[in-house]
């Protein structure tokens, strides 16, 4: 495939023909930012039989750059599936500098300064790495291999940081390289610091990691977590530091939770802020404070569409209307004595809160036991710098997984059954509790008025397994697809990407390509053969 | 009236008539049930002292511990009792979305837990909701619970059943209203209320209203969240509707403001959702039905705990104009006009003419690390002494410093109106003063 990096596509007349026709029924997708202006699908008065009632559309919230390729790009796209296979993953690179600015923008608010770390684990793409490089964003590597490539792609060490569980080649190669280690625990300091000496390294930059913050007033609780030291146990973490002042210095505190409650993240920054005072107190010179991630995405374009999906899933589960799912699969919840039990074990798809405003929220939250005065004023007048490592919310808008038709066939009930070019694993939506419908990209640009009416379908994978089904959910599209046709799957760059793509069966994983849009015509390289400084498909004159 | 418990004075509440000038219904006489005056404030005062009262000294030989899972007036309303008992109260919650009362019930000396928020990476196996949860965290060894469980206990809609409706009956003159209309929390009331009042006249029609889920009123559960609920049986209402926050806070602002009833948010909520549903009533009549009929809805507890919950969506309604002397009454131009000095020339002029030098930052940072000799106000509590004049004589010249020297060139501009005359701004402010390698001190 060495040519292939030199592939130009996209020309005006394609772009052209696939705007007008191969969007049937979706209407123009995503308008402005948080596509609120987008005339969305009327979720009533649509009529589909069978049993699956009236459709349940979760329209994808689409910013402009996916919604441009989606509504302009169809020949591309499916020049580029029968050419590299199904499925394909195509990136967006130029949207991940973007959504760093907007942290960067939130940063500003504040006055703070510091550095925004991107979790590389949520993609392992190449182009989003080294489009990022040019910015002045840093790069959270959890493991030995994603610092080995963030290194090969041009980030200096002084702009890494280091998480997650690490095996000493790991912890050399980042003491070796520069670059900040956050540090899980007293032993963690203590294997660096033989490192550093053993190796006569320079002295190891470390965010001390911790967790399990007390509160004042009321407990709140969080999830046990397997990584972080114990906020109460900070004298004896710093004990340890200070044995091995010649080798590590603790350039700050932080924390990294899991969940998507602010109360608790403020808690714990709250904590840092007591934390950062303790440090100083021993008479180190610390200077920044890491929020970790979780930020989050909004992937649905409509509240209330979200809303009323899991209403009448609730309703379905009780048995008041017809199953919305294969099998009746309740999503966590289920009925016992004419209650409902359970969790919805769903990511909340709609957000009013994602992203850099939750960052902004967070730092606009008041901190009861240091005068009520917000988190952000508090890390600005305490000179601190602020740390933070978005991994999904850095890469929101920036990638789509295509999968291509190969069977419809009606089942009972008057759903239909659609068999993709794919598994479970390489749209990894499903395994994240995402749900979010996929946009039809037809084969042939049929003119409109032909495109059929509405259809409920079930997703299923390419695997000889009863469970491979791209999604549990029945998913109501504007029209039945056919074979040839592709399903997009929107925004899933983070985490629902290349996550949990398996060779299982020897079926193919997806390659990856990256694509850019100069002007009206869209322009395209595999993901390996991006760099920043060169247009994808080489130049032009 | 005179009683030997506190516990005497719950129920007999009230029933009061609303003006039909305010509400505009044309043959509909709607009441208010001010379930607000009970002791503890609110209408959870019922289901609490009758869940508990019979398994109190029981609880109290065994050195239990009384705990619910509550938000806000039914934790209230036990730890009261609790109190008056002897008996230490623990409230688990999802859901303490309104900070004065988590105050509050702090204050009543109860103990506060607060569950984790969803997980952002999710983990589509770990499926327990919060009840499970907490019913694992109260059947744990050693565990010594006197557990309420107001969501499924039977006695909370007995409280209602045998007190509020009947009240209601009385008040009617032995005649059950033609609607009740009430807001869906544990389902207790509604449902008892609905069961006494259907004894007597099984054609009354019982409105039940939900929250909409975009955002949350109160003691009222979405339309999803009730079915969790295991008091909740939809067969118990004839209708279903939904009220929003912008319906609780319009109806809370008429009661407010047009009826002399105190009442809070749920309240509001029920009230607008009563008149909403009424009027759809009497548009929908062909002609004007020969006598009147009555409608009533509960006002669940007192406006004093939601000002917060009412300050972040209708800042208006607690709107004061600024006042003379605060940085909020500077233009952008005018703060511009401010004296600014770096930190060399700073540093020379401290030394020289010994300005009073005040830290505008709070006293956590000030504590860590400040300039030698400097003043800690904290703006907010500076913004407070400006608007009682200037808290310094004119003569002594003042430095300000902040963390990047934004809001003390305000101040500076703010005392130059104030008349005088040498007020300034460290200019970049404390985090210039500390790259220039300019010493800061803790002592």
């Amino acid at each position: 495939m060495s040519t292939a990096g030199t592939n130009t596509a996209g020309t005006n007349t394609a772009g052209t023909n696939a705007a007008g026709a191969d969007m049937p029924g979706t209407g123009p997708v995503g308008a402005g930012p948080e596509g609120a202006d987008t005339p969305g699908r009327d979720p009533a008065g649509t009529d589909v039989a069978g049993a699956a009632g009236e459709p349940l559309h979760l329209e994808p919230r689409l910013e402009q750059r996916p919604a441009a390729l989606l509504e302009e790009g169809g020949t591309l796209l499916h020049a580029l599936v029968d050419a590299l296979g199904s499925p394909l993953n195509v990136v967006l690179p130029d949207q991940i500098a973007e959504n760093a600015e907007r942290f960067r923008a939130v940063f500003r608010r504040h006055r703070l300064t510091g550095r925004i770390f991107y979790a590389h684990k949520a993609n392992r793409s190449s182009a989003l790495v080294r489009r990022l490089v040019t910015t002045d964003a840093g790069l959270d590597a959890a493991s030995l291999g994603e610092l080995q490539h963030a290194l090969a792609s041009g980030w200096t060490g002084d702009r890494i940081m280091t998480t997650g569980p690490k095996d000493p080649e790991f912890l050399w190669l980042a003491a070796r390289a520069g670059a900040v280690v956050n540090a899980d625990g007293p032993a963690e300091v203590e294997q660096a610091a033989r490192l550093v000496r053993a190796y006569g390294l320079p002295r190891l930059r470390v965010v001390l990691r911790l967790s399990g913050f007390d509160t004042s007033g009321t407990t709140v609780l969080s999830r046990r977590s397997r990584f972080g030291t114990p906020a109460r146990s900070l004298k004896d973490l710093l004990d340890t530091v200070d044995r091995h002042r010649d080798a590590v210095e603790p350039t700050g505190v932080g924390y990294h939770l899991d969940t998507t409650s602010l109360d608790e993240k403020a808690a714990a920054l709250e904590g840092c802020l007591h934390a950062m005072e303790e440090l100083r107190a021993r008479d180190f010179s610390p200077r920044a404070v890491d929020v970790g991630g979780g930020f989050g995405i909004s992937y649905l374009a409509h509240a209330g569409q979200w809303d009323r999906y899991t209403t009448a899933l609730t309703q379905a589960v009780m048995g008041r209307r017809p199953p919305m799912t294969w099998d009746g699969h309740g999503y966590g919840l289920r009925m016992e004595n004419g209650t409902l039990k359970g969790a919805l074990g769903l990511y909340p798809a709609h957000r009013h809160l994602a992203g850099a405003g939750y960052l902004d929220e967070l730092l606009s939250r008041p901190a009861p036991t240091l005068g009520g005065r917000p988190l952000g004023t508090l890390l600005l007048e305490g000179l601190h710098e602020l740390y933070a490592e978005p991994g999904r919310a850095l890469t929101d808008q920036c990638g789509l997984t295509l999968g291509r038709v190969l069977d419809v066939r009606a089942a009972d009930r008057g759903e239909h059954l659609v068999r993709l070019a794919m598994n479970a694993g390489d749209a990894g939506l499903e395994d994240h509790g995402v749900l979010v419908d996929p946009v039809v990209l037809p084969r042939d640009a049929t003119p409109t008025t032909a495109t059929g009416r509405p259809a409920a379908v079930h997703l299923m994978g390419n695997l000889c397994l009863e469970s491979d089904l791209i999604t549990r959910r029945t998913v109501h599209l504007p029209r039945l697809p056919r074979p040839g046709d592709l399903l997009a799957f929107p925004n899933t760059a983070g985490y629902c990407m290349d996550f949990g793509a398996t060779h299982a069966q020897r079926q193919p994983v997806a390659r990856k390509v990256a694509v850019h849009r100069e002007g009206e015509s869209w322009h395209w390289c595999l993901d390996e053969q991006y760099w920043p400084i060169t247009r994808p498909g080489g130049p032009r004159t | 009236m005179r009683y030997d418990s506190i516990t005497d004075a719950i129920g007999n509440t009230p029933l009061v008539r609303i003006d039909p000038e305010v509400h505009g219904l044309r043959t509909i006489d709607l009441y208010a049930k001010l379930e607000m005056l009970n002791p503890f404030g609110s209408l959870k005062d019922r289901a609490a002292w009758n869940m508990a009262r019979d398994g109190l000294a029981a609880a109290r030989e065994r050195g239990e511990t009384v705990v619910e899972l509550s938000s806000g007036n039914t934790a209230k309303a036990l730890a009261l009792i609790a109190g008056l008992h002897g008996l230490p109260f623990k409230s688990v919650t999802n859901r303490m979305r309104i900070p004065e009362i988590k105050d509050l019930l702090l204050l009543l000396g109860a103990e506060i837990e607060e569950l984790p928020g969803q997980s952002e990476c999710l983990d589509p196996t770990d499926t327990d909701d919060p009840l499970t949860l907490f019913h694992q965290r109260l059947n744990r060894p050693g565990s010594a619970h006197f557990h309420t469980d107001q969501y499924f206990n039977a006695r909370n809609t007995e409280a209602h059943a045998t007190g509020t409706g009947p009240e209601i009956v009385a008040d009617l003159d032995g005649r059950a209203p033609d609607w009740f209309i009430a807001c869906v929390g544990t389902a207790g009331s509604s449902t008892g209320v609905a069961r006494a009042l259907r004894v007597h006249d099984p054609a009354v029609r019982v409105v039940g209203l939900v929250g909409e889920k975009a955002d949350f009123i109160p003691g009222i559960r979405n339309a999803d969240e009730v079915q969790q609920v295991g008091l909740f049986d939809p067969a118990t209402y004839d209708t279903i509707e939904t009220v929003g926050a912008d319906d609780a806070i319009d109806g809370m602002v008429t009661l407010l403001r047009r009826c002399g009833l105190l009442a809070g948010p749920t309240g509001g909520a029920a009230y607008q959702g009563a008149v909403r549903h009424l009027r759809a009533v009497e548009d929908a009549l062909g002609e004007e039905p020969a006598e009147r009929r009555t409608a009533v809805f509960i006002v669940c507890d007192r406006v004093e705990s939601y000002l917060g919950y009412v300050r972040q969506r209708r800042p208006e309604l607690l709107g004061h104009a600024p006042a003379k002397n605060s940085v909020a009454t500077l233009t952008d131009t005018e703060a511009r006009t401010a004296t600014v000095i770096d930190v060399a020339d700073a540093r020379k002029w401290i030394a020289e003419e010994d300005p009073l030098v005040i830290d505008l930052r709070g006293p956590f940072a000030y504590a860590a690390l400040h300039i030698d000799g400097s003043l800690n106000i904290v703006d907010e509590l500076f913004d407070e002494m400006l608007r009682g004049g200037l808290p310094f004589g004119r003569r002594r010249p003042v430095l300000l410093a902040c963390p990047v020297g934004e809001r003390s060139a305000r101040y500076a501009a703010l005392l130059t109106r104030m008349g005088h005359p040498d007020a300034r701004s460290l200019a970049g402010g404390i985090v210039a003063w500390r790259d220039a390698g300019a010493p800061l001190v803790r002592d």
